[in-house]
Order: C-alpha cells, then structure tokens, then sequence
C-alpha cells in the first residue's frame, strides 16, 4: 500500500474517531416540546376539516336556493306546476295524519300494555339519533 | 436473536407510521441530537436550530406515512433536516449563501509544536473545532461521511448535489483539516502506527 494511502486511511480513522466521541447538545424538553407541537397541529387540521365541511354545507344550500331562484325565474310555468303540486300533496298528507291522530290515540287507550313497549322502541330511537349527532359532530365537541 | 430485532423495529415503525405519540417521543429522543448536529453544522444560531429542529420533526411526522424505507431512516431524517435548515436559512437571512470557499486564512495547529501532545478529548475538541471552521458543505460532508458513515451516494442524496461534487467536498476538507490540525495529529498518528 502507498505511504500516502496509508496517511490518508490513518488520518481518516483519527478523524472519524475524534467526531464520533463529540456529542451534540440539545435544549431540555425539546421532546416535550416538539409533542405538544405534533398535537396543536393535529388540532389545527380537525379544526380545518370542520370549517371545510362547514363552508361546504353552506355553499350547497346557497347553491341550491339560487338554483331554486334561477330555475323559478327561467322556467316559471314548471316551477309553479312542482311547487303546486308538492303542496296539494303536502297539505293531503298533512289532513291525513290530523285525521288518524283520533284514531291512533283511541287504538293506543285500547292497548295500554303496548305503551310500554313504544316508550322502549322511544328511547332506542333516540339514543340511536344522539349516537348519530355525536358521531358527526364528535370532532367538534373535542376541540371545544 | 437479529431477526427478533429486526420484528420489534418493524413493529415501532408500523407504530410510528399509525401516529403514535409514544412511539414519535422515542423517535425524537433518538434522533434529536442528529437533527441539532445538522442544523448547528449549517450555521444556525441556538433559538434557530431549536425552531428548524422541531419543524424537522413536524415534517417527519405529517411523512412518516409515506415513508417507505428505501432508505434508511437516519438518511431519511437527515434529508429533512437539511432541507429545512437550507429553508430556514434561505426564509430568514436574506444575504445567506453558502460559501464553498473561505477568505480567511486558515490557522494552523502546526505552531503549538510536536511538544503539545493532544489527549484524546483535547483532540475531539481540536477536530471539531478546525471542522467548525471548514465552508458549511465541507463540514456537512466530513460530518456525514466520517461520523454518520454515510456513503457518497447517501450523502449526495441527503445534500441534493452530485456523488462528484460531494467527493470534491470531502477531498477539498480532508486537505484543509490536515493543514489545520497538522501539529495535534502529528503525535496521535505516531501512537496510532
């Protein structure tokens, strides 16, 4: 081997050694820190999820109250024709129901014993709708 | 024995990859001082290390899940960690650059004499400081190449230069190291022989 490659192999383990024993100081809490950090950011992009889905909700309903408007002003005589016979069948439905309250409560006075039963299926419901709002609105109540 | 170590790192890397906190806090234990070491290596002051290490960090987090380990994951971070150094530098000194070649003249060890034998923690400090005053991208090399033993192909990637240009870096600082440090190694490659 060459003198010189001999120095430069010598020289290079010299120097490797001497780095490697150095170690590089670091602030106290830098880990704690850097989590605390990890975790703001992770609030940040829930938080930014939210608002989106937000914006999003808001610009659909906008949209659609203006297609509504284009639509009544463009096509007059199909909106007037829908809209007339989304309330005929609206306000039929609504006189139904009115009608079969009278009957459904004398039918629930005849059966005491299923009143138990519907307060059950009640509160299933219900729970099952409280499941769903907290589902869906879960993130929000976190950052809160 | 290997092979159950090589189970627990694949499993603290899957654990690392699904965002768990415990297992980023071991992540940033271990490799904090590499973080610092570049950032300090760049030129950085103390408070600005401190902020390009953590977003160091933030970066490696949000990628943690794209990384795919075609490298190593020391080479991965390294990665970071001189982009957002490089960043930082670029983002808030606007006269930045890095010089390759300083004006300065360099001093030299050689007049403390072969008298002025070195112990070995007198030499490490002698080193890094003589490597502290190497051209930014020289000493990120020498760092790499000789502590980190990166290979040249790691480092190019790590600096984003080319293999040859890293080679020049390491050749250019070696010389320069040898001038500075001539007198301390004089001794130590005597003992070493």
């Amino acid at each position: 081997m060459p003198a010189d490659r001999l120095n430069e192999d010598k020289f290079g383990r010299i120097l490797s050694q001497a780095l490697r024993r150095h170690s590089e100081p670091v602030p106290a809490g830098f880990t704690a820190m850097v989590l605390m950090q990890v975790r703001g950011a992770q609030e940040q992009r829930i938080l930014a999820r939210v608002v989106l889905q937000e914006r999003l909700t808001l610009a659909a309903c906008i949209t659609l109250a203006g297609l509504t408007v284009v639509v009544a002003a463009v096509f007059p005589e199909i909106a007037a024709a829908t809209f007339r016979a989304i309330t005929t069948s609206l306000t039929g439905q609504g006189e139904n129901l009115i009608d079969r309250i009278p009957e459904a409560l004398k039918a629930l006075i005849g059966r005491w014993s299923s009143v138990g039963e519907y307060s059950v299926l009640g509160a299933v419901f219900g729970f099952a709708i409280y499941s769903l709002v907290e589902l869906l609105m879960g993130d929000r109540a976190t950052i809160a | 024995m290997a092979k159950e170590l090589w189970q627990q790192e694949a499993d603290w890397l899957s654990l690392l990859r699904s965002g768990d906190h415990n297992a980023f806090a071991q992540f940033i234990d271990k490799y904090k001082e590499l973080v610092f070491l570049c950032c300090r290596r760049l030129g950085l002051r103390e408070d600005e290390a401190e902020d390009a290490a953590s977003e160091t960090f933030l970066a490696a987090f949000k990628g943690l899940r794209r990384y795919g380990g075609q490298a190593e994951l020391s080479t991965w971070l390294w990665s970071i960690a001189y982009r957002q150094a490089v960043n930082y530098l670029r983002k808030n000194r606007r006269q930045w650059q890095f010089e390759v070649e300083p004006d300065e003249e360099i001093p030299s060890n050689k007049e403390q004499g072969p008298a002025a034998a070195l112990q070995a923690e007198e030499q490490q400090e002698v080193v890094w400081q003589a490597v502290d005053r190497l051209p930014r991208l020289w000493a990120m090399a020498v760092v790499l190449y000789y502590r980190e033993e990166k290979s040249i192909a790691d480092i190019a990637k790590i600096m984003q230069a080319k293999e040859n240009t890293v080679k020049t870096y390491l050749f250019r600082a070696r010389e320069r190291l040898k001038q500075m440090l001539e007198g301390a190694f004089e001794e130590a490659a005597d003992a070493s022989r």
